[in-house]
């Protein structure tokens, strides 16, 4: 087992809307990411990925609040830092993120080289703006961006130049982990490839220790990480390897969603396209008992109880259902 | 710089262009009109007025000037020549004064008043606007209503306001005129003094009712700006606060001076409305006493006038938005 | 459709507007109703009566009942009544300039007031620099006072028309009331008279139909010209679009108001109708909702469901219809809002130049500003002539602004705060 870089502790977050209620997004979450690893983040939108997201960073502004729970990276608990330090020390330095839709994620009316400038001196004001400009020439360079990109206005860019720059940009001050939503959503097929590419040269380089992919594209999360986990209505259901929560899932939220997406990997192939009926519950109100409950077909009566515990079924393998593994097993042999 | 010249030279063609449509328009709607400037001027005849030998020169005279009973074409070339040279024939209601005298002495009292009126109302509304936006809470909501009320205020509405209390009432200011009755323009401190504070119940009048319409804009302006990518891309870089804000106004601020660019329009015509409440010596009062004279050829005159005045405020505000948005030179390159 | 229209109505804003709209509607269908006068019908001699209860005065003294009431401080409110503001200061000038002091005056307690005065002034004291008319103002105002005081009882007399001699009908005392319910003739004039002594308040009413009518049919005009023009340009495209792109872009620049101004004069003062005037506004206000409905169709007119419909065959006009109407509705009812709004203030604008409807056909709540503006009501304080008339003008385009923005935030919930 290799050094842990980012450990997270029953993190929890919320959200307060402009009518004053409280929305739970991410509620006890706890991971943890070794050196050199990459996890992946599956859910139907709305189901919190994203908000987990902004949560990890520990820099928090409204509409989101941080309640409890700890982040540690590399051995530094962040989460009782004053909000000025971790925007001094760790963001961009420790860890980094990359924002969902790349389009608008750099400023319009500025070059490049000028918003660089800014990121760098936020941190480092004594930092020579030469300094700065061969610092990211070089960097652009080894990830295979032209240095004349950053003479350009984001307008001037094509969309996969874009986000490449945003993701050049975001680990320009060398941060240890890096945070993606969707990177290559809004993307065409090709440049997605190039985003990917470079994400994982970044990783296998060593150049970030650690990442986090966020995405609800499943065939992307098993080709591009290693462990994943399936969040849902705030919560974890479902821990394992890549290949253990997209072949075997145990959850029967992760088997609805699993089964509702094509993988185009054999042996997926012949699987069922299933929707998921029902709607995720609303988390200003989150119910006493498991939180899929109506939407699941083997609920219980005792699902409804009380709030239902991870169970962990192996290294690093877990789930959060009151029925057990093997009970499962039969359930979804009898389909 | 190449991309720039590119901008320029197709905002000069449109300028062209638009000049040339508008001069045919100001030309060619009241001849296609029942009532036709020779038709006016008969039916001044007609009506027996005192100076009746005067309005005989003045018909012949127009005639000789403008050709009037040619073909069109030919009057409108004649119309042109007569143009260029400042020629727009005599006035009906002061004659023997020729148009280009009556008119040449309003122009620039309503230059005088109307550009930095609105001007000031955009600095002050797009400030209080961004204040809102980023302030929000009580200043936001005390503001952004008095705003929509002011903005629907008709530009007449808001002058006789002004004049009734801080003329009538209060009698802080004079209610008419460019200056004091009593006065010959000259150079002397008491002339200065006079126009000075004849000035400020029209200038504070046009300027309210540009505030309202401008600090409206640049809230939804900076309020979507606020919610962009780009700023939580910059917060989770550790750029500080501060400097973010500085981006989003910047931003914002751009739309607006399209913005006032394709308003201004409306506005200098809800401008020399209100220069008729205070009797102030502008193209408005003029224009109205031309109205109430049934002076034709200073009407003609006087909107060709103002259509100008517009269309070289619209594009020298265009020439200065492609100087200050690094977009337009950006994309003007590119093609 | 109903989800739409039940989330509409939960706007806060969308509903004020509506609210404050549909009121002044109510207002003006049911005044008519029960006050049936013509509103163009002048009542008063003169100009620009004040707001109040108008009672006839040669009915109040033949009503057959008098009563007779002896309420305190009748005298004092008698002479507080016909003391005016200038006459008081005119008294306390006399005094200060014969040696009282200021102090001891308050022009405001008119029994103080009278009583220095009756015990100090003069007529024969002379008074350094003051001229002979000046003077004689006072000895003027002094009588008036005195006739004031000595309230004796009022005869009533008629002439007899055979000798044309005066024959008594009766005294009037300074103590004699008629109950008001008892006389004739009785009018309210909750806002006074105009400068062509009609009842303001009849008018403003009739103005304020007249002119959302006027509106009406100029956002109309302007909506569908611009709904038609901006379908063109963004469904059909090519050179159609570049066509109307040319004449629209052409259109913004040059000022719809210069344009309304030369159209006004050419037709002429007796050409110019209520209904001609809001058809000129509207065909020159159109240029704002083509470019809106322009940018809808262009961004709608690639989504699947419109593809979809041209591949089954469906003509254009079923395309447009049944594929892109029912996306773009929300925006064009938001533009007839503002559309609406703006060919009223349009109106009251030109009206104001003298270039608005006729005066003598009905009135529009610009010409009643017109008219006020030239008989100077707003410099003579006559606030009830111009007042009520922008009080209205604001309140319709501020209801229709809050519906819009209401509906804003229904239809483009990205831009809700």
């Amino acid at each position: 087992m290799g050094k842990v870089i980012l450990e997270v502790r029953e993190l929890t977050t919320k959200y307060v809307t402009r009518f004053r209620e409280d929305v739970y997004a991410v509620d006890h979450v706890s991971l943890k990411v070794e050196e050199g690893k990459s996890l992946g983040i599956a859910g139907e939108s709305g189901c919190g990925k994203s908000t987990l997201a902004l949560s990890l960073m520990g820099y928090y502004f409204p509409p989101l609040h941080y309640i409890s729970g700890d982040i540690i990276i590399d051995g530094k608990n962040i989460s009782g830092m004053k909000p000025d330090d971790v925007r001094k020390s760790i963001l961009g330095r420790e860890i980094a993120y990359i924002p969902q839709a790349a389009m608008n994620a750099l400023n319009p009316t500025q070059k490049v080289i000028h918003f660089i400038e800014d990121v760098v001196q936020a941190h480092d004001p004594t930092k020579s703006k030469k300094d700065i400009y061969e610092m990211a020439r070089a960097l652009f360079e080894s990830v295979g961006l032209p240095a004349s990109v950053l003479q350009k206005y984001p307008v001037e860019l094509s969309g996969g130049m874009k986000q490449r720059t945003v993701i050049a940009v975001a680990v320009i001050l060398g941060p240890k982990v890096l945070i993606a939503d969707e990177p290559s959503s809004a993307l065409d097929v090709t440049s997605q490839k190039m985003v990917i590419k470079m994400l994982r040269d970044l990783m296998e380089s060593g150049f970030i220790k650690a990442m986090i992919f966020i995405t609800h594209e499943l065939p992307l999360l098993y080709n591009v990480t290693d462990d994943i986990m399936v969040m849902y209505a705030g919560q974890i259901v479902e821990k394992g390897t890549a290949r253990e929560a997209v072949f075997d899932p145990l959850h029967p939220y992760a088997k609805g969603l699993m089964g509702s997406i094509i993988v185009p990997e054999e042996g997926l192939r012949s699987a069922k396209l299933t929707a998921i009926p029902g709607v995720p519950p609303n988390l200003k109100k989150p119910p006493a008992g498991c939180r899929f409950a109506d939407r699941c077909k083997y609920v219980r009566p005792e699902c409804r109880v009380t709030s239902i515990a991870m169970r962990e079924v192996g290294e690093g393998r877990m789930y959060r259902c009151v029925m057990s593994e093997k009970e499962l097993r039969e359930a979804y042999q009898n389909g | 710089m190449k991309g720039y010249w590119k901008y320029f030279l197709n905002k000069l063609g449109w300028f062209a262009i638009t000049f040339v449509f508008a001069f045919v328009l100001n030309f060619i709607l009241p001849r296609l009109m029942p009532g036709d400037p020779v038709a006016a001027i008969v039916s001044r005849l007609a009506q027996g007025m005192s100076n009746a030998t005067g309005v005989q020169a003045i018909y012949q005279q127009y005639a000789d000037l403008f050709g009037t009973n040619r073909p069109m074409h030919e009057q409108f070339f004649i119309y042109v020549r007569n143009v260029f040279r400042g020629d727009f024939g005599f006035s009906f209601s002061q004659y023997p004064r020729p148009v280009a005298e009556v008119l040449g002495a309003s122009i620039w009292w309503t230059i005088a008043l109307q550009f930095p009126a609105i001007l000031v109302g955009w600095i002050i509304g797009n400030t209080l606007g961004a204040l809102a936006a980023y302030l929000k809470g009580g200043f936001d909501k005390v503001l952004m209503p008095v705003s929509i009320f002011v903005s629907n205020f008709p530009p007449f509405g808001m002058a006789v306001i002004l004049l009734a209390i801080f003329g009538v009432t209060l009698k802080w200011f004079p209610i008419a005129g460019g200056y004091g009755f009593d006065l010959i323009p000259s150079f002397s401190w008491n002339f200065f003094w006079s126009v000075f504070i004849h000035y400020q119940l029209p200038f504070w009048s046009i300027v309210l009712i540009a505030i309202g319409g401008q600090a409206i804009g640049m809230r939804s302006m900076a309020i979507y700006e606020l919610n962009a990518d780009y700023v939580k891309f910059s917060r989770f870089m550790g750029i500080k606060d501060q400097k973010i804000i500085g981006y989003v106004f910047r931003n914002a601020m751009l739309p607006q001076i399209t913005g006032l660019a394709l308003s201004i329009g409306t506005m200098v015509g809800g401008a020399l409305v209100a220069e008729i409440v205070f009797s102030y010596p502008g193209l408005g009062y003029t224009l109205m006493n031309g109205v109430m004279g049934q002076d034709y050829p200073l009407i003609s005159a006087a909107t060709l006038i103002i259509t100008i005045m517009v269309l070289t405020a619209n594009f020298i505000i265009e020439i200065l938005y492609g100087i200050i948005d690094p977009r337009i030179k950006a994309a003007q390159s590119e093609q | 459709m109903k989800h739409t229209l039940r989330q509409v109505f939960r706007s806060g804003k969308f509903l004020f507007g509506f609210s404050i709209f549909v009121s002044l509607v109510l207002i003006v269908l049911i005044y008519p109703l029960l006050v049936p006068d013509d509103p163009l019908r002048i009542l008063g001699q003169g100009t620009f009566f004040p707001p109040g209860i108008y009672v006839n005065t040669y009915d109040s003294i033949n009503t057959s009942t008098k009563y007779t009431l002896n309420l305190p401080n009748a005298d004092v409110r008698r002479l507080e009544s016909k003391l005016s503001q200038e006459d008081r200061l005119a008294m306390r000038e006399w005094l200060i300039a014969a040696g009282i002091a200021e102090s001891e005056i308050d022009i405001e307690n008119t029994s103080s007031l009278l009583a220095l005065w009756n015990s100090n002034y003069d007529p024969k004291k002379s008074i350094p620099g003051m001229t002979n008319a000046r003077r004689n103002y006072f000895i003027r105002l002094n009588n008036s006072l005195k006739g004031l005081t000595m309230a004796g009882d009022l005869v009533v007399a008629s002439k007899n028309a055979e000798s044309g001699g005066l024959e008594d009908l009766g005294v009037v005392k300074d103590t004699d009331y008629v109950n008001i319910s008892e006389v004739a003739n009785v009018r309210l004039l909750l806002l006074g008279t105009d400068n062509f002594g009609r009842d303001m308040l009849t008018e403003l009413v009739t103005a304020t139909r007249v002119s959302l009518q006027i509106g009406f049919v100029a956002g109309l005009i302007a909506t569908l010209i611009g709904l038609t023009l901006g379908l063109l340009a963004g469904y059909v495209g090519g050179i159609v679009d570049d066509i109307i792109m040319f004449f629209t872009n052409l259109f913004t620049v040059i000022p719809s108001f210069v344009l309304l101004i030369l159209i006004s004069y050419s037709l002429g003062q007796e050409q110019r109708g209520a209904f001609t005037v809001a058809t000129v506004i509207g065909f020159t206000s159109w240029v704002w909702t083509t470019r809106a409905v322009r940018a809808q169709v262009v961004s709608l007119r690639n989504r699947d469901h419109v593809n979809l419909s041209k591949l089954s065959g469906h003509s254009i006009a079923h395309i447009i219809i049944h594929d892109i109407l029912p996306y773009i509705a929300s925006y064009v009812v938001m533009a007839l809002i503002l559309q609406i709004s703006s060919g009223i203030l349009a109106e009251a604008g030109l009206s104001i130049l003298g270039l608005g409807p006729k005066t003598t056909e009905v009135p529009t709540l610009g010409l009643i500003m017109r008219w006020a503006m030239i008989y100077q009501a707003h410099i003579q304080g006559n606030w009830w002539a111009y007042l009520p008339v922008l009080v209205t003008i604001a309140l319709i385009t501020f209801s229709m602004n809050l519906m819009n923005t209401g509906l804003d935030q229904v239809f483009n919930p990205a831009l809700r705060d």
